[in-house]
């Protein structure tokens, strides 16, 4: 597998890279965030799609999505999802031979 | 003329500091163990300014203007800026003068880098600083490599940048001491499927390469191996650079160990002349 799930961002990234920097980068969007989920991602104008993924936690989707990982790592331990948690919804998508360098 | 009393390579990680406890006490006892030696042979060369080679994590930078490279120029730094982060809040000098020297000097050698007169470092410096001990007092330079987000640098660009820092340094005449600290790597993966597996084979043969001396084949095995190293090992950019600034002085690793559990391959070394206290 390669390093990066994109090369050259795609825009859908871009914008959902722009949610998780914001959300960790300042405390008063952090806490609107963590108080109302919904209102706060209507700020933004993200396609129904990306706002789930990220109100919902779906690691896995974000990072098939492209987000950048450093924002990803940020975000999961910033809004505490538990970490075998985002482990494992990272591993399940392990392919065949993905690690077979590692064995 | 300034000497460069030792250069060293160390991988940093937040796990560190955040999840301590997902590693046996004993491995993380000589993990720290390891860090502090490091700091203890950085002080035995009384450095009066420590430049650190590392990256920003997306904070300082963010994907709306983000530098290949960026020298700081400023006198103070704050860190760390993540909230997240377990770590308690300090304040680095800087030495203004010695960032503006070298910014000038790289402009002057046809590099092009950023630059920034507040930053507020992010774990990839502060982690090694604080496990190291180091005086909390000694002036630093920051000098952050894209490594987070392709496209980045190459690494030979890195080496290259790297032997025009040694030189530089080794012309400066503000201070008469000065370390560098290349901080980042070696095989992890952040937020991948493979988070967690350390590429122990990549690890140690690029240290056996670097232990080699030979330069032009370490460049060319991490640019085609480092996909398979991780998105965190692409911070061995830093290791690159080390390495030019050192130019023909040895390499030897003084601490590695693959930690899945830290998710990091965990590498410590310096360029040293053989026999030499301090480097």
């Amino acid at each position: 597998m390669s390093n990066w799930r994109h090369m050259m961002p795609t825009t859908e990234a871009y914008l959902l890279d722009k949610v998780l920097y914001r959300l960790h980068h300042n405390a008063e969007d952090l806490a609107a965030y963590n108080a109302d989920k919904d209102a706060y991602l209507a700020r933004y104008a993200l396609p129904p799609r990306l706002a789930a993924m990220i109100g919902g936690n779906d690691v896995a989707g974000l990072y098939e999505a492209g987000v950048n990982p450093y924002l990803l790592r940020a975000h999961c331990i910033g809004v505490r999802i538990p970490e075998d948690v985002s482990l494992a919804a990272l591993r399940s998508l392990m392919k065949e031979g993905d690690d077979k360098w590692l064995k | 003329m300034a000497e460069v009393t030792g250069i060293y390579t160390a991988s940093h990680t937040p796990v560190m500091l955040n999840f301590p406890d997902r590693i046996p006490p004993a491995l993380r006892a000589e993990i720290f163990g390891a860090y502090e030696a490091m700091g203890r042979d950085f002080e035995a060369g009384r450095p009066d300014v420590l430049i650190v080679l590392s990256n920003d994590h997306l904070h300082n930078f963010f994907l709306n203007n983000f530098p290949a490279l960026c020298i700081g120029v400023a006198d103070s730094y704050e860190s760390p800026i993540e909230h997240w982060l377990k770590a308690k809040r300090r304040t680095f000098a800087g030495d203004q003068a010695l960032g503006a020297f070298l910014l000038q000097e790289a402009l002057e050698a046809e590099f092009d880098p950023a630059f920034s007169m507040e930053m507020v470092l992010d774990h990839g410096s502060l982690t090694p600083l604080e496990l190291a001990g180091l005086d909390p007092d000694l002036p630093i330079v920051p000098i952050l490599f894209n490594c987070v987000q392709p496209p980045m640098p190459t690494m030979r660009r890195c080496h290259r940048f790297g032997r025009f820092l040694g030189q530089a340094l080794r012309r400066y005449q503000g201070v008469e001491r000065i370390a560098i600290l290349a901080t980042g790597g070696i095989s992890h993966d952040i937020a991948t499927p493979r988070m967690g597996m350390v590429n122990r084979d990549f690890d140690e043969t690029l240290l056996a390469l670097m232990e080699a001396g030979d330069h032009e084949r370490t460049i060319d095995y991490a640019t085609a191996n480092v996909h398979t190293a991780g998105n965190g090992a692409e911070e061995i950019r830093m290791w690159m650079a080390a390495m030019g600034a050192a130019g023909d002085l040895p390499f030897r690793r003084t601490y590695y160990r693959a930690v899945n559990d830290w998710y990091t391959g965990i590498g410590i070394g310096r360029f040293t002349r053989h026999g030499d206290a301090h480097g």
